[in-house]
């Protein structure tokens, strides 16, 4: 099974320092939950993992070799990297758009039907962009991502654009996949990164600040601080699926 | 698939209206009668001075149908048109020097070679700039492609002025700038059929590149493809598209752009399909266009260029509608 390790990354955009010195090693089993205020460098190093960004020091390396050695197809093909969003220039189908995720590893077109079917994608295969809602774009990007079944899932915010429902699906789908793969998701909804994540990793100004088992890294004071927000710690139902906070009578 | 089966007889019906149109329409007995063979002087104008003409024409409009797909296809928009790079700037300085300037060679390779190379030039020069000042990036590229357009528009001018010495041959620039298919040598025709054919096979691989490149810069990258090289390989394969058809066609407007929206309309966004429907809907375009030259105004030829921009412009603005209001 593959691995990720980072090593001092450190990225600047003139004066400010967008990573400063991040070292990480991603290993499979473990779903980790990437979570920070806004602009704390969760996305840049999102990218830099993917070998999107090129870091101004430092290495990313998969499996002991840098990504930056690694041929542009094989970088692809091993590591799946899922955007916020994003736009399509021509009006591709959902089948097409699995179909180009599936072009980047031989033989992943034999697995479109299956994945389609996982994601429930099925009955919308042949409809085109315009006319499929956010969660199912959604649905297709991840599909899309996972049909070469990449050695190592990178998802930057997966769930934004979706209900509850299936936000609590696809984290389950996130988790199962990372049984065996590197997955690393970049999550806004503490509740949800405390609940689902295996390790988080907060970050704050480029930097890791924490990083550790979610449960014990939940009842960090530093979550509290670094976000300016207090947080009410409580025991939820094993039963049920979502938080949901009201204030007493 | 169904489509392109559906193109073949559109192109046939093409090429039978492309050789009985003209100042002097050939009726089905007259057109029987040469393709059967007989030898009178009318059939044989028919296959020997109208037939190479109209298959020149067919895969002019084919490489103008196929650079625009692959200029679209880069630019992920669906209103680039082929010459946006500077091709139509280089190839008119290459054709302006190959007709004021007596070269010592034959007039019909000098006019074809030095407009191909002006053409291919001008598109290698956009890249070099864009690349020299960074912005290697789309946006980069059109940029330098409209100030490197501008300044080899001022060098043609400049050129017009300083090597004309009579009206007649600044006439002759401008005709050639409008447009239009000369009757090639069956020699001039088998290479340009051996060039078009190489570059149709020199584009088809792009398809999937283009294909990715259609779901963003970032997302293409993350499926494995090298952006930055795919850019440029495709960009120098569809400047020597387009530079093809211009040295054997001039400046024909709007082809480029027309075809690969009726491609995609008809079979969809994937470039495996756009890129060779383009090319034949590019074909049967300049080949309806170039008859109805010959046979609206006889026993005048009316330029190339005019017919497809006449037919074009109010097509290109309905596009622009239909997308605003998307």
């Amino acid at each position: 099974m593959s691995h990720l390790a980072a090593e001092g990354l450190v990225v600047t955009a003139g004066e400010r320092r967008l990573l400063d010195g991040v070292s990480l090693r991603l290993e499979p089993g473990a779903l980790v939950g990437l979570i920070g205020p806004n602009g704390a460098g969760k996305t840049t190093l999102l990218r830099c993992l993917a070998g999107l960004a090129r870091p101004d020091a430092g290495t990313v390396a998969l499996d002991g070799t840098a990504l930056a050695t690694l041929p542009v197809s094989e970088r692809g093909r091993r590591i799946g990297y899922l955007p916020q969003s994003f736009q399509l220039a021509w009006d591709y189908t959902v089948r097409e758009v699995v179909a180009l995720g599936a072009s980047r590893a031989s033989g992943a077109g034999a697995r479109i039907p299956a994945v389609l079917r996982a994601h429930d994608l099925t009955a919308l295969a042949d409809r085109p962009w315009s006319g499929v809602s956010g969660g199912e774009r959604a649905r297709t990007l991840l599909a899309a991502t996972l049909v070469a079944e990449p050695a190592v899932l990178l998802a930057d915010e997966p769930g934004a654009s979706l209900d509850i429902g299936r936000r609590l699906d696809l984290m389950r789908r996130l988790r199962a996949y990372a049984r065996e793969h590197v997955a690393v998701v970049v999550l806004h909804d503490i509740e949800q990164a405390v609940r689902d994540c295996d390790r988080l990793v907060l970050m704050d100004g480029g930097r890791v600040i924490l990083d550790g088992p979610a449960p014990a890294l939940a009842g960090s004071p530093e979550i509290d601080r670094i976000f300016g927000v207090r947080f009410a710690r409580t025991p939820i139902d094993s039963e049920a699926d979502a938080l949901l906070a009201v204030s007493s009578p | 698939m169904r489509f392109a089966l559906r193109l073949a007889p559109l192109l046939a019906i093409a090429l039978v209206f492309g050789i009985a149109a003209g100042h002097d329409w050939a009726g089905p007995a007259a057109l029987a009668r040469a393709l059967g063979g007989a030898d009178d002087l009318r059939s044989r104008l028919l296959l020997e001075w109208r037939l190479p003409r109209v298959l020149a024409a067919g895969l002019v409009g084919a490489m103008l149908g196929l650079g625009g797909a692959i200029f679209q296809g880069v630019f992920r928009n669906p209103l680039a048109e082929p010459y946006l790079l500077g091709s139509a700037g280089g190839a008119a300085i290459g054709a302006t020097l190959a007709l004021l300037v007596p070269l010592g060679m034959p007039s019909a390779l000098a006019l074809g070679g030095l407009s191909f190379a002006g053409a291919w030039g001008a598109t290698l020069l956009v890249l070099a700039v864009a690349r020299g000042s960074g912005a290697a990036d789309a946006a980069g590229l059109l940029l330098a492609g409209v100030a490197v357009a501008a300044m080899l528009g001022a060098v043609r001018s400049l050129l017009m002025l300083a090597l004309s010495d009579e009206t007649v041959s600044l006439q002759v620039v401008l005709s050639w700038t409008l447009g239009g298919i000369q009757t090639p040598t069956w020699t001039g025709l088998a290479l340009l059929a051996g060039l078009a054919a190489a570059a149709l096979a020199a584009s088809l691989p792009l398809a999937r590149g283009l294909d990715l490149l259609g779901l963003g810069d970032d997302q293409a990258r993350a499926f494995g493809l090298d952006a930055d090289r795919f850019v440029r390989r495709a960009i120098l394969v569809g400047a020597a598209v387009v530079a093809l058809a211009v040295a054997y066609g001039g400046l024909v407007a709007f082809v480029g752009l027309i075809a690969p929206h009726v491609a995609r309309w008809s079979s969809g966004p994937r470039h495996r399909a756009v890129l060779p429907l383009s090319a034949a809907i590019g074909a049967i375009l300049v080949i309806v266009c170039d008859g109805l030259a010959r046979a609206m105004l006889p026993p005048a030829e009316i330029p190339l260029g005019l017919i497809t921009a006449a037919a074009g412009g109010p097509f290109f603005l309905v596009l622009l509608r239909r997308r605003l209001r998307s």
